[in-house]
């Protein structure tokens, strides 16, 4: 054995006794498939000279249910809110974040509603449809918020009240694997905040 | 074949690159293990058979012999190092702690097994022991028996360990029994982090926020993810955990979209993509300053940067050319050439750890999403996958041998493993709704007991 390794051996060994003292005075079981009686106690591991231990080296994190409560209730209002304003989604093509005429068309009235609504803002979520990669459509999302965007300051609303996001194909709206579907997922999706 | 490095300088290696924070990556290329693996990559290559004569567990109610010897068996399979005999084949019964006797081994030997395994297992409170033999064939030689220990509940982490020695052992590279994969997986409608062993067990809740959380990676010395967690409905962070604690912290805040996020494989920078500039361009971040630089101006979408294994080199998306294509450039935004030509949707690129291949997503001539090679040159390309499903986000297993990536053959979005010929294609995750995104984590640091008792 190298000395490096020697070294290292026997400080993980310090360390594994000095927790474990009590566990080391305890006879160790042969392997030899001899039944051990299962111990009520929970007693503490130990590693003696010569052996390696296998050990999880992955604490799994803790839960935020807070603020995933939070989170989720806030989004279930802006639902909400949205859904009695009449503000209308604009579709898009494949691969595409060019607005066409019924783009427009649902546009003019969003916009028309903003104007008569001047204290109120939105979120215009980007969406994609399932295909191409994930990393891709969370870029093509963007775009297609953004183009919304443009089009609505175009009509002299003011971008500051006009958030963008894109959640890629990561949030659809439909799960088949169809074109109906996909129609349905290419999406610029506008949204009231309520905050 | 003889390892090169000496015990010694192996276990030096593995603690200096411990300490620096680094992953395998440099060790394995500099070790000339990289010849190692040229040759196991050969069509005709030899795989070394192996028998596993059994875990003799003494009758324990768990009956942990049985478990070890089928993970161990998949295990040295799945290395593509090992064939592994049928070992009701071998006629060598375990009777109790003794070795099996001389002659039956050698015997086994004689009908072209080269390797045989067996091992004991029995119970020291809370702990498993697991004491394993090796019969080695070329030196006609039982070899100083290892006991592995730890707690009953990682029996399968215990067997893990075992396999990786032996590939060490016959390779002088780490084996990836005990690599990770992280993932995203939908619960409740949210996209939360997860982690699971190699080989698709254990599978553990990394993230809870009911929201999304996207693009892992793994730090080099696997201690940290790092991904894109949305805060609000507009804003994201590019966030760092320690795997350790759980402890969570903001690395890149910038305004846009913040996705994507690459280690370098020295754990210095992180390279993403943001879209501050109005479009998604790529920079890296130093990890101790925090200093930017940005690689990339252009006014088309550039993302998913990804590291040569150099840290020289960065692949990654861009649709300057129209559709998406994979493009190369220098670590400082320099020398930016195209690398992909076929098709028109080309995304997703992940250098293999050797540094010979680019894995990517490319669209077929029958317009679907499948996992292709490229060679860095372009050279060289394969397709690996076929059939009708979006395949997506390929990720490397550290020996370079395996790709996972997602797919939606079986319906929903599941993760796959499939070798890096294209062959043994398999399922790791089949529950839930969706799980996508893998990012498998480098090899585990430890000391490579290689021993040169192969004699050809």
């Amino acid at each position: 054995m190298s000395r490096a390794c020697q070294t290292i051996g026997a400080v993980m060994m310090a360390g594994c006794l000095l927790v474990s003292v009590q566990g080391c005075n305890k006879s160790v079981e042969g392997t030899s498939g001899s039944k051990t009686t299962e111990q009520a106690v929970v007693k503490a591991p130990v590693t003696l000279p010569g052996e390696e231990r296998v050990s999880d080296d992955i604490v799994v994190a803790k839960a935020e249910p807070e603020a995933a409560r939070q989170r989720t209730e806030e989004m279930r209002q802006e639902a909400a809110a949205t859904a009695g304003t009449g503000l209308q989604d604009v579709f898009f093509g494949y691969d595409s974040w060019t607005i066409i005429d019924s783009g427009k068309q649902a546009l003019g009235a969003d916009a028309q509603w903003l104007k008569a609504n001047g204290g109120k803002a939105l979120t215009i979520e980007g969406h994609c449809d399932e295909r191409g990669t994930q990393a891709y459509n969370l870029v093509l999302g963007e775009r297609r918020a953004k183009a919304v965007r443009s089009y609505l300051t175009d009509m002299g609303i003011d971008a500051k009240r006009l958030a963008v996001a894109s959640y890629g194909k990561d949030r659809p709206f439909c799960r088949d694997h169809n074109e109906d579907c996909y129609q349905q997922n290419r999406r610029g999706h506008l949204v009231l905040r309520v905050k | 074949m003889t390892p090169r490095m000496t015990r010694r300088s192996k276990i030096i290696a593995g603690a200096v690159l411990g300490l620096a924070g680094a992953g395998m990556l440099g060790s394995i290329l500099e070790s000339g293990a990289a010849d190692v693996y040229l040759e196991a990559a050969r069509p005709d290559f030899q795989k070394v058979p192996i028998g596993i004569l059994g875990f003799q567990d003494g009758s324990l109610p768990s009956r942990p012999g049985k478990e070890a010897a089928t993970v161990l068996a998949v295990d040295l399979r799945r290395s593509q190092v090992f064939a592994v005999a049928d070992a009701s084949k071998l006629g060598i019964a375990l009777n109790g702690p003794n070795a099996p006797e001389k002659q039956k081994l050698k015997q086994a030997v004689g009908s072209g097994v080269k390797v045989l395994v067996w091992g004991t297992i029995g119970t020291r409170d809370p702990d498993y022991l697991l004491d394993r033999f090796v019969y080695d064939g070329g030196s006609d030689e039982i070899g100083a028996s290892k006991r592995y220990v730890g707690s009953a509940a990682l029996l399968r982490q215990i067997t893990h360990r075992l396999a990786d020695e032996l590939v060490a052992r016959y390779t002088g590279e780490p084996g990836i029994a005990r690599t990770r994969i992280a993932y995203v997986s939908e619960q409740k409608g949210a996209r939360e982090l997860f982690i699971m062993d190699y080989d698709g067990h254990a599978p553990r809740q990394l993230t809870s926020d009911g929201f999304l959380n996207l693009t892992p990676q793994w730090s080099p010395d696997r201690k940290f993810l790092v991904f894109t967690s949305y805060q609000s409905r507009t804003r994201q962070n590019i966030e760092i955990v320690d795997l350790s604690t759980g402890k969570r912290s903001p690395l890149v805040s910038l305004a846009g979209l913040n996705i994507t996020p690459a280690m370098s494989p020295d754990g210095t920078k992180l390279a993403f993509a943001t879209s501050q500039d109005g479009n998604s361009e790529i920079y890296t971040m130093e990890m101790q300053t925090k200093a930017l630089q940005r690689l990339t101006v252009h006014s088309a979408g550039d993302l998913s940067p990804s590291w040569a294994p150099t840290g020289k080199e960065i692949a990654f998306t861009s649709d300057r050319g129209g559709g998406p294509q994979i493009y190369l450039m220098s670590a400082d935004g320099s020398n930016v050439r195209r690398l992909t030509f076929d098709g028109d949707y080309n995304a997703a690129p992940a250098w293999s750890p050797r540094g010979n291949w680019v894995a990517y997503v490319c669209r077929s001539e029958q317009r679907q999403y499948k996992i292709c090679l490229i060679s860095p040159d372009g050279q060289k390309r394969a397709q690996l996958t076929s059939g009708q499903s979006i395949d997506d986000s390929p990720s490397w297993s550290p020996d370079g041998r395996h790709i996972v990536f997602s797919s939606t053959s079986g319906g929903k979005t599941q993760l796959y493993m499939i070798n890096s010929d294209g062959k043994e294609m398999e399922p790791l995750t089949s529950s839930g709704s969706h799980n996508s995104m893998p990012a498998w984590s480098s090899a585990e640091i430890q000391t490579v007991d290689a021993q040169p008792t192969e004699k050809k």
